[in-house]
This record gives structure tokens, sequence and C-alpha cells, in this order.
């Protein structure tokens, strides 16, 4: 029997669903739409989209971030509760992606915010998303 | 061709001795020297062309010069007006419109002022528009080389993984 820490018990017991708030820019949202649909369906893992940061456990960044969205994406990740999780997906968020040499992108997500996972791919397949969601609840279990 | 137009720029030409020409249907090109631009503007906008399209910049590097271009468009008699204007692009000095076309001219002007840095002398409000805590020189000049601006700005050429910027 693991001897488990008191934040550890606590986040087992909260962790059932995910909650996320998404952040897309340009064709970020048109390519993850499929995730929301019928066929790969994000709920039947409780993957749910909210309408405000301050519900949200999980903040989605997608698409090229500009240097006057980051400023916003900021301050979204600051309304939202601990713990969060920022997931990054696609190459924008990774290098730039095709926009490494334009003048008003930024190019690593990670010098902006604390990204917790980067999922490569542009547009990224719905099941690496879903595996990266899956890394969060293994995440969690694995807490002592 | 249409009737209208080529009545329209002779119209326009006896009055402001100018050079033009009807482009096709519905289109005509006249050029201007930049200091006449507020007298024809005011002329054209009590004529009917209340609709200020768009301002546009072409940067013209051989040359030395912006050309702008405004295009006014008249819902009475349905031409565009096509006014061509040359100024320094070293030193891109013009009269705003905003005093003719108020709220429609300034978000262009704005524009041109945030993205190749021409002034409109008259307009209070340049604010940028698009970009934000931006230090560069104006972006859309063609001798602003975007490429070497972001070497500069975001990657290091010691770090190894980001040699294939600098390939």
């Amino acid at each position: 029997m693991v001897k488990r820490s008191e934040k550890a018990k606590t986040m087992r017991k909260i962790i059932k669903a995910i909650w996320i708030f998404n952040w897309f820019n340009s064709c970020g949202f048109a390519e993850l739409v499929p995730l929301v649909g019928s066929r790969w369906d994000m709920e039947r893992f409780g993957m749910i989209i909210v309408g405000t940061p301050r519900h949200a456990d999980v903040l989605f960044i997608a698409g090229y971030q500009t240097h006057k969205s980051i400023e916003r994406a900021k301050r979204v990740y600051e309304q939202m509760a601990e713990p969060r999780v920022v997931i990054a997906l696609g190459s924008c968020t990774m290098t730039g992606g095709m926009y490494w040499d334009s003048y008003n992108t930024i190019k690593k997500l990670d010098d902006y915010l604390p990204v917790t996972m980067y999922i490569p791919g542009c547009p990224p397949r719905p099941e690496a998303v879903f595996e990266a969601c899956e890394k969060i609840f293994e995440h969690v279990k694995e807490l002592e | 061709m249409d009737k209208k137009e080529s009545e329209f720029l002779k119209k326009i030409k006896t009055k402001f001795k100018i050079d033009g020409k009807v482009q096709r249907d519905r289109r005509i090109w006249i050029s201007i020297t930049d200091d006449k631009l507020i007298e024809i503007c005011k002329w054209m906008k009590e004529n009917g062309f209340v609709h200020l399209s768009a301002i546009s910049v072409t940067d013209w590097l051989k040359d030395g010069n912006y050309e702008l271009t405004y295009h006014l468009w008249s819902y009475d008699d349905k031409i565009l007006v096509t006014i061509k204007t040359r100024i320094n692009r070293n030193k891109p000095n013009i009269e705003s419109v905003t005093p003719i076309w108020e709220k429609n001219a300034q978000i262009h002007e704005r524009e041109l002022h945030e993205l190749f840095g021409v002034n409109f002398n008259g307009n209070e409000d340049l604010v940028p528009l698009f970009l934000e805590n931006w230090k560069g020189p104006a972006p859309f000049r063609k001798d602003f080389d975007w490429r070497d601006f972001v070497r500069d700005e975001f990657y290091d050429k010691k770090n190894e993984r980001e040699q294939v910027y600098y390939d």
C-alpha cells in the first residue's frame, strides 16, 4: 500500500473529468473541431469545453500566437485555478511552424507560458490529443 | 466604353489640369502631385464620392517613392475613381484626409502609419492598429529584412538546435 500525500489524495478525488478552455488562433480550432464532433467525441472521456478559464483545468493552445494574442493568453492562464495544465497543440506552438520567420508571431510557447505538454502535428490527430489527456490521468495516479 | 466615365474624366481634367485615363468600365485612374490631394478630395466628396474604399501604399524601392492610392466610390454615378500620388519614401509625409472622410479614413491611415511609417499631417490619433510593443522599423517597407530581424529577435546562433535557421 502506497502512502499518499494529502495533495495526491485530493487530486485523485477531484480528477474525474477534464474541463478544457480553448485558446485557438488561426486554423487551430478548425482543425480540432473533429475532437468535439460525433466521430471522436471527446465527451466520452469526460473532456468538455467550458466557457470561462476560471472553470477550466486544462488550457489548450493551438495555432500561432502573435505578440498581441500571447498577452491575452497569459491573462487567461492567470485566471485558471490550480492545479492547471497547459497543452500546446500543433507545430506552430513548438517552433513557429510555417511562421518561423514571421516578425510578429512568437516562436516557442514555453518562453511565455509554462507548457506541460506539447502535441506535435499539423494538425495533431485527435487520438494524440486523447493520449495526452490520458497522460494527465496517469500522472495524477502516479502522484504519491 | 461607357459614356459616363469619359464625361466625368473630362470634367475633372479641365477642372484641375491633371492626367488620367478610363481604365475600363466604371474605373478611372488619375495621377496627381501630393500638394493637390486635399483640394481634389474635397471636390470629389462634394461630387458624390462619399465612400473611401481604401488607401493603399506601394513601395517603389528603386524609384525611392511611395505610391499612395485612394479608391473612391460614388453610389450615384457607380464609378470607382483611383487617385494615385507619389511621395518620397524616406520622408513620407502627406496631408491627412480625415477632415474629409473622418472615421472612414481613420482606420486606413492608422494602418499605413504602422506598416509603412507614413505620417499623415493633421491626423491626431495615429496609434498602432495591429502591432503591440513594436520596436523595429515599419515592417512592410521593402528594405526591411524580416528574416534577419527574426534571427536577431528570437533565435540564438550558439544554440546547436537552432543552427538550421541560419543556413
